[in-house]
Parts: structure tokens; C-alpha cells; sequence
């Protein structure tokens, strides 16, 4: 056969058989720290999270060393975890601190715990198949922006993806032209830059006609978006994006993160915040945040139709406009290798930008024919 | 270990990264041109190590991702001079398949 008439055929390598080594967000401070048990199925495994009496954010296997009681079921007392069961006390240590029916505690009384850090509003949790503490260096940036006044508070959402690989999400950041077809925006700059443990994405975009219209209401017209999205470590995005409106831009501050459940599911969760501008009132902000929300849900609801029904693709057929698919991947692989394993093709710096100027011919004609279609309709 | 080795970009089988010296600092990187405005590179620790501009420390930025490189212009003229000399194919004008005596 020749190149011309031979089947392609899609290639599928086995499933990784652990989970990312990392710092993955677990939600926000607020909601975890409120004096309950938190139940967090993940990393193939059931997790209780609490804060006790002194604030500390702890995360500590799920089920009691004593007869397996399921400590997401108990009751946090003092600063410990009580299990259901017989009540013996676990702290944020792992070790088991009191029985209240027992003269001692025996010797080995001690769970797995896991290493937590609490930043700019946010719980995060450290995976590492090889037990290893994290690295000093290997951290997420800061984000001054949470704690000022003049940005909105937390905006977050969090869903359960059944029937996907975490690694799914991840593609996104290279992935151009899902952009136009999936996120209704139209990229008309796109550059990424993988460099140690993060994976930058910069792209600009411009408003969409036939998608503006068709959403309608009295909201402004954004005229186009700025924005300089990263991974830092497998699974936490910082995504800052700038809408250009007519008379203003407005900074926003957009979380894209996920912890995987098993290797078949997994928990994604995003957030968002706000720069409140003179002239724009902390209500219209708000609502700014959440219309913003609702967009992005939509967005990754398409996301998530299409995981679920997709197949697995390690030999995608790429063409010089797509993203860098196969770098990206070659990035992601040092999260699921010994650390002692990672290699400098996967962390060394690699740059890609990609000339939008035949996807936006293509775009500017779809998008012309669909307004031409819809006021053929009206 | 069990996990696969990383595959390379099926693109590369059409036309592969090729060395590019910096003029400014001679640092070498591997570059791929799919036309006049896309480009790939691949730096290497030594690479980044030679680079002017990577060592210029900008005054800290309060956004969380405002403070990473952003690329060297210097490697970037150099770039585009060695796709202007010839020395850098560009996959788009693919001169070899379509006309090969257009191509020295
Ligand atoms: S099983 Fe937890 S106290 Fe007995
Ligand atoms: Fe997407």
C-alpha cells in the first residue's frame, strides 16, 4: 500500500499506573476548614480532610488503623479526628493522640498524612507515589491579587468527571483550535512555553460575532481577551485573563485545577476573581465574576462531552497548525516517573508559537457565514 | 518502570529541528520554522545558560504569571536570518517536493 491509501491507525499505550507526583488544590480553605470532616476520594484512595481547634488544615487517610472506621464519617474534636466507631483520636500528624478507653495508645498507632499547604485561599495536597516531601523549589506562585480589596472574593465551582483521564484537561493548553470549535473564542495569537515544572500558554483572542449575538442581553461587548494561562505542576492552572471592552479592560484571575479520583474519573474545579475598577461597582464585579462562570462552565461542560466519548490517542496526527501535543506530553511524563527518572527532554525549555493567519481565515468565514445564516432565519 | 517513552511530534517525520547559533550569544538551540510566523525552538540547560537576555533580572511582577521568560529576541533575529539565508527550512514553501531546482 502506499502512504496515500494506508489506514492510519490509532495507538494506544497502557494507562499510567500511578498518579502525578505534585501540589493539587483540594478546594478552598473556607469550605474545608469549617470544623467538619471533609470525605476527598483521591489518588485512588479515600482521604479525610478537617481543620481542628488550632486552624490547621490536615489530610489523613480515611480509614481508622484500628478496625478500618471510616474517619470522614466522625467528628473533629479538639484537634483531632474522632473515629465513628470506637472513638479513638487521630491528629494531623497521623498519629493516634488518645483512646478514650484505653490506658495507652499502642505502639504503630500511626496513619498515613499527607503533606497540606494552605495559599491565597486555597488547600493544596502533596502526591508522591515515591513518599518523597516536596521539593522547596517545586512550588505554585503566589497570587497577591486574593487578598486585596480591590478584587472580588472566591468564586468557585467544583464537578465530577466520570469516564476520563485527568491527562484530558491537561491537552487543553496546547490545544489551539479546540478554542474556536469547543470554547466558542477566537484565537488570533497563540505561544507555548514548557520550562521545568510549568507549561505556559499565551493567547489573545478576539470577540465572536455570531456567538455575541446569539448570547444578547444588555451585557457590554467584549471586543477581545488577553491571556497568559500556566500550569505549575500537573494539575493547577493560573489562567489571568484581560477582557477588552469598549470603554474599559477588566482583569480577572481564573483557577483552573484537578485531582484525580481514579484513573478513570476525576474532580475538576475552577475559580475566579475579579479587579474591581473605578467606575465599576463591587455589585457589577460580582456579577462580572459570575457571568464569567457560567461562560467557562458552559465551556468545559463541551470539554467534557467530548472526553467522555473519545478515545485515548498517543499517536494523534497533527498538522502544522495544531499545538505541541507531543511536547506537552513529554512535559506532563515527569509527573508520573520517579523523580530520580525525569529526563531533561521533558523539562527543558521549549518554545512554540503558532501562525494563526489560515485558522483566522478559516474562522472569519465560518463566522460570517453563520451570521449570514442566522439573519436569513430572522 | 512501565511507563512509555515519550513519542516524538509526528510533524518531525516531514521535517526535523535544526541547529541554530545565536548571534548575539552563540548559544545553540534546535529550531523548526512552519512558516515565516511559526516557530519552534528547543533550548537546552547550556543553551539557556549562554543566553543574554535569560540572565537580565526584571523587576518582580505582582501577577502570578508575569514572571517567567518570555524568549530571547536576539535568538529570534538570529532565527529568522538563518530562514532568510537558507540555512532553516520553512515547511511551508516546501521548495524541495514541489519544484526541486527552485532549492539550492
Ligand atoms: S475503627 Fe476507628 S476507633 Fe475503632
Ligand atoms: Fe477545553
Amino acid at each position: 500500500m502506499t502512504e496515500d491509501t494506508a489506514v492510519r491507525r490509532i495507538e494506544v499505550d497502557a494507562a499510567p499506573t500511578r498518579f502525578a507526583r505534585g501540589w493539587h488544590c483540594l478546594g478552598l480553605e473556607r469550605d474545608l476548614s469549617d470544623g467538619k470532616p471533609h470525605q476527598i476520594n483521591a489518588f485512588g484512595q479515600k482521604l479525610v480532610v478537617f481543620a481542628g481547634e488550632d486552624g490547621a488544615v490536615n489530610v489523613l487517610d480515611a480509614y481508622c488503623r484500628h478496625m478500618g472506621g471510616d474517619l470522614s464519617q466522625g467528628t473533629v474534636k479538639g484537634n483531632e479526628i474522632a473515629c465513628p466507631f470506637h472513638d479513638w483520636r487521630w491528629g494531623g500528624d497521623g498519629r493516634c493522640k488518645q483512646i478514650p478507653y484505653a490506658r495507652r495508645v499502642p505502639l504503630r498507632a500511626r496513619t498515613a498524612a499527607w503533606p497540606t499547604m494552605i495559599q491565597d485561599g486555597m488547600v493544596f495536597v502533596w502526591n508522591d507515589p515515591e513518599g518523597n516531601p516536596p521539593p522547596a523549589d517545586v512550588t505554585i506562585p503566589r497570587i497577591p491579587q486574593v487578598d486585596s480589596d480591590r478584587w472580588t472574593d472566591w468564586l468557585w465551582y467544583e464537578t465530577v468527571i466520570e469516564g476520563a483521564n485527568c491527562r484530558e484537561i491537561v491537552d487543553n493548553v496546547v490545544d489551539m483550535a479546540h478554542f474556536f470549535y469547543i470554547h466558542y473564542s477566537f484565537p488570533t495569537y497563540f505561544k507555548n512555553v514548557f520550562e521545568g515544572t510549568s507549561a505556559y500558554q499565551y493567547m489573545n483572542g478576539t470577540g465572536r460575532e455570531d456567538i455575541r449575538a446569539a448570547r444578547g442581553g444588555s451585557s457590554p461587548v467584549v471586543l477581545g481577551t488577553t491571556s497568559v494561562a500556566a500550569y505549575h505542576g500537573p494539575s493547577f492552572m493560573i489562567d489571568e485573563v484581560t477582557y477588552h471592552y469598549e470603554d474599559m479592560d477588566v482583569d480577572t484571575i481564573l483557577i483552573n485545577c484537578h485531582y484525580p479520583i481514579d484513573s478513570n474519573s476525576f474532580v475538576l474545579q475552577y475559580g475566579i476573581i475579579v479587579e474591581k475598577k473605578e467606575g465599576v461597582s463591587d455589585d457589577e464585579a460580582e456579577q462580572l465574576a459570575a457571568t464569567t462562570g457560567k461562560f467557562i462552565k458552559y465551556g468545559f461542560e463541551q470539554d467534557v462531552a467530548i472526553w467522555k466519548s473519545k478515545t485515548k490517542i498517543d499517536n494523534p496526527l497533527l498538522c502544522e497548525e495544531d499545538g505541541p501535543v507531543y511536547q506537552l506530553r513529554r512535559w506532563y511524563e515527569q509527573f508520573y516517573v520517579d523523580a530520580a527518572e525525569v529526563t531533561p527532554e521533558m523539562t527543558d525549555r521549549f518554545e512554540f508559537e503558532i501562525d494563526t493567519t489560515r485558522p483566522n481565515e478559516a474562522w472569519r468565514t465560518e463566522v460570517e457565514a453563520n451570521l449570514a445564516a442566522r439573519a436569513a432565519t430572522s | 518502570m512501565g511507563t512509555p517513552a515519550p513519542r516524538p511530534d509526528v510533524r518531525l517525520d516531514d521535517g526535523p529541528m535544526q541547529s541554530v547559533t545565536c548571534t548575539a550569544c552563540a548559544a545553540q538551540v534546535l529550531a523548526r520554522k512552519s512558516s515565516w510566523d511559526q516557530t519552534s525552538v528547543q533550548w537546552t540547560e547550556q543553551a539557556l545558560a549562554a543566553c543574554n537576555e535569560r540572565r537580565q533580572t526584571l523587576p518582580p511582577q505582582e501577577r502570578p504569571n508575569r514572571n517567567a521568560f518570555l524568549g530571547c529576541s536576539a535568538l529570534k533575529e538570529s532565527i529568522r536570518e538563518a530562514a532568510v539565508r537558507g540555512s532553516l527550512e520553512i515547511q511551508d514553501q516546501d521548495p524541495l517536493k514541489t519544484n526541486p531546482e527552485g532549492h539550492q
